[in-house]
């Protein structure tokens, strides 16, 4: 729902880029630059088989998106590539050569160097990246789907740790290309597949990344039983990209959501939605769309705060006047909202939710009379709800009598003279429940207190060597890259 | 026109004939023989072989688990209906480029709606209703499965029994029926928990019952814990719950200690 639309926005933005680029010879430069530092990490990275090398020619390749260009795509492969290899054919007929405008720029870059002398696969995996990526922010959805499938082939046959955080990217827009093309059913088994292999190769971030894509595709098709078969089945692990984990929660608190396991979903997406990067605005306000209405099923009423929060105002105003009618328990009120922002439920895919909330609404205002009144014939009860119906009275009496069993009110009702009595609250200090609700937020303190410290995250084997000044100051610097690429990554991958 | 096609369209007209007849011993076994015949045509589900005949395999397969559905529910076998819609589920929701769709869909998918709400299988209730379309609502045969489970969700039970007289379909008398049995145990809670006492008249209303003998039957058999005199119902009302007496200290230095533990770890 929202990937495709930021994803549509972001090219629409990036479509405009290439010409002016061009004209600016200082940015290509830079990034004919940035080109090579990224061909050296992956080098490195390849041999000295250390994966966080690659991560961060991953992140470096999300800044550059933008800049990118034919010419400069070519002039990349021709330096990376040795020129007569099977790779380099292949990859090159990705990149049409029509536009010839900005080529000759950069076809001076490769004479400098020499070409590489063999094809390593990290290294080829990336140029299929850089291409899937280009043909994506170009809109040549035909072409990136015959790209990203041959790539896929190509994966198969690879089994490196250094190439599964390439072939996860690979994955995740070998999926988004087919979305956009409407097409998600037709690479359903082939994804079933790649999980397949994934789990064999234990590449757990593969599984991860194609588990989220698997549930994203049967839910794009409202599939909520088998999304919720394969995950319940799929092996679980200690999640490794953020990103990918707010995915899985955001999906789990759907499929949760529409199975009425409300508490677990409402854990899940209030989780999905803290735990998402500020950047993430459009995936933020699907999971606080699905917050609010899973806590309205709860009987719970979302704060004010939740709806006033920075940029997503608009987006859920219908959420907004939607609480207010749960929360007031006027079924009218509750009606005519539902009917004025039909249109954006039904595409949000929470109508049936909706339908299901009329319940809440009638319990609240329930509620709300039963704490009013001490004393309430039934036939005003059913006014006051605004039940339509031929016999208001002894509907609101069946009705009545189904709170009071459920534990929503406390009263009787006299059958005789058709009256609810509503009976005095006791003095609740008098129970143990302030105990249990003080017991279990200390434990929900004490929880957030042990995650955190499990969260904690060491360099592997840091406690062996003691690194020299040098190497240092090598950590740091990247260190810092690091934090500052996390932002734009953050960015591009919601 | 293939052999094997005609073979399944003659056996089929048989089945039919003695469907008509209400012959549904001779139905059960016609079916079994089809279902065999079925496997030979590659063009049916799963594995949707573009044959020649496709199209008409395909319906034909389609109208036999079509009846096959009915027929399990003349027979009132719950668990033959569960097996048969599964196996034409594929059928409406694959073959929609193939063959046109089938009128009977909706009533189908009506009737294993209101299977799943008798069943008490609410989740999957809804996990159905997410992949039909926002048409298929107003369907009066889905849209009848729909209010039902509002007004069952809500409470408003005298509802569900005024559905009864306006079913979309003959079909559906058999499961409104033990959905009105449902109903009525609810009821029973409700009341249970709601009033002191109700008079006999009134509460064979409630209930649905039409003698007073029914009445005192029902309640012997679920609820020996009511007691009828003068001319009313008694619930005996479970005891109140009393505020706490005594302070519960086993759960309660459990918890303390607990927490101290989990202190001294983060000093």
């Amino acid at each position: 729902m929202k990937k495709p639309s930021a994803a549509d926005s972001e090219a629409t933005q990036v479509s405009t880029a290439p010409s002016a680029t061009t004209t600016t010879t200082t940015t290509t430069t830079t990034t004919t630059t940035n080109l090579k530092e990224i061909q050296s990490l992956i080098e490195t990275g390849a041999y000295s088989k250390e994966v966080r090398r690659i991560s961060r020619a991953v992140r470096l390749t999300i800044v550059l998106r933008r800049q990118l260009s034919y010419g400069l795509i070519s002039g990349f492969f021709s330096r990376v590539l040795p020129v007569n290899s099977e790779a380099y054919k292949r990859l090159v007929s990705y990149v049409p050569k029509d536009s010839g405008s900005d080529e000759m720029d950069v076809d001076a870059a490769p004479t400098t160097q020499p070409p590489a002398k063999h094809v390593l696969p990290e290294m080829e995996i990336y140029c299929y990246f850089l291409v899937l990526l280009f043909l994506i922010d170009q809109k040549n959805y035909d072409l990136a789907k015959v790209c990203a499938s041959d790539c896929i082939t190509r994966l198969k046959n690879i089994n490196k740790r250094t190439v599964d955080v390439l072939a996860s990217r690979i994955y995740f827009y070998y999926s988004l290309v087919h979305e956009l093309t409407n097409s998600l059913a037709d690479i359903r088994g082939n994804l079933l597949a790649l999980h397949r292999m994934a789990t064999l190769r234990h590449d757990e971030l593969g599984q991860e990344t194609l588990l989220n894509l698997l549930l994203r595709n049967y839910l794009h098709y409202n599939l909520y039983d088998q999304a919720e078969k394969l995950r319940s089945k799929a092996p679980r692990f200690e999640a490794h990209s953020n990103q990918q984990f707010c995915r899985y929660l955001f999906y789990l608190g759907k499929i949760r959501t529409i199975q009425l396991e409300y508490t677990d979903a409402k854990e899940s997406l209030l989780q999905a939605a803290r735990k998402a990067p500020s950047t993430a605005r459009g995936f933020r306000i699907q999971c606080n769309k699905w917050a609010v209405i899973v806590r309205l099923l709860l009987g719970e009423i979302p704060e004010r705060t939740v709806f006033m929060q920075k940029g997503m105002k608009t987006a859920l105003t219908p959420y907004f006047e939607l609480t207010n009618a749960v929360r007031v328990g006027d079924l009218e009120l509750f009606r005519t909202v539902a009917d004025k922002f039909a249109s954006t439920f039904a595409s949000d895919g929470t109508r049936n939710l909706i339908v299901r909330l009329r319940h809440n609404v009638i319990r609240t205002g329930l509620r709300n009379i039963s704490i009013a009144y001490s004393r309430i014939s039934l036939a005003d009860v059913a006014t006051k709800l605004h039940l339509n119906s031929d016999t208001p009275a002894a509907d609101a009496e069946s009705i009545v009598s189904k709170a009071i069993r459920d534990g929503a009110i406390d009263a009787t009702i006299d059958h005789a003279n058709g009256w609810m009595v509503s009976k005095e609250t006791g003095d609740v200090y008098s129970t143990n429940e302030p105990q249990a609700a003080f017991n279990s937020r200390i434990v929900f303190c004490l929880n957030i207190h042990n995650e955190a410290v499990k969260a904690l995250r060491f360099p592997p084997n840091s406690h062996k060597e003691k690194e020299s000044a040098e190497k240092r100051r090598e950590r740091q610097q990247q260190e810092q890259e690091l934090a500052k690429h996390m932002a734009e990554e953050d960015d591009d991958e919601f | 026109m293939d052999p094997q096609l005609r073979e399944v369209a003659q056996l089929f007209e048989r089945f039919k004939a003695a469907f008509v007849r209400k012959d549904f011993n001779t139905c059960a076994t016609l079916l079994t023989q089809l279902k065999v015949l079925l496997t030979k045509f590659p063009s049916l589900p799963p594995s949707f072989q573009p044959t020649p005949n496709a199209s008409e395999e395909l319906t034909i397969a389609r109208q036999i688990y079509e009846h096959a559905v009915v027929l399990s529910v003349k027979i009132e076998d719950q668990e033959a209906f569960e097996r048969d819609f599964s196996q034409l589920k594929p059928y409406y929701t694959d073959t929609c480029n193939i063959i046109p769709s089938s009128p009977e869909e909706y009533p189908i998918l009506g009737l294993n709606l209101l299977r799943l709400l008798v069943q008490n299988r609410i989740a999957e209730f809804h996990t159905e209703l997410e992949l039909l379309p926002p048409s298929a609502l107003e369907n009066p045969c889905i849209n009848h499965a729909v209010e039902l489970e509002q007004s069952f969700m809500e409470g408003a039970y005298n509802r569900i029994f005024n559905a009864r007289q306006a079913v979309p379909h003959e079909t559906y008398v058999y499961f409104m029926d033990l959905l009105a049995k449902t109903v009525r145990d609810e009821i029973a809670g409700c009341s249970e928990k709601a009033y002191d006492y109700l008079t006999i008249n009134d509460a064979k209303k409630m209930f649905m019952f039409s003698s007073d003998q029914e009445l005192s039957q029902y309640i012997s058999e679920e609820h020996p814990e009511w007691e009828i005199r003068d001319g009313c119902v008694f619930f005996q009302k479970a005891k109140e719950s009393q505020p706490w007496k005594e302070i519960p200290s086993f759960q309660l230095i459990n918890q303390t200690l607990s927490y101290a533990r989990e202190l001294e770890r983060i000093v």
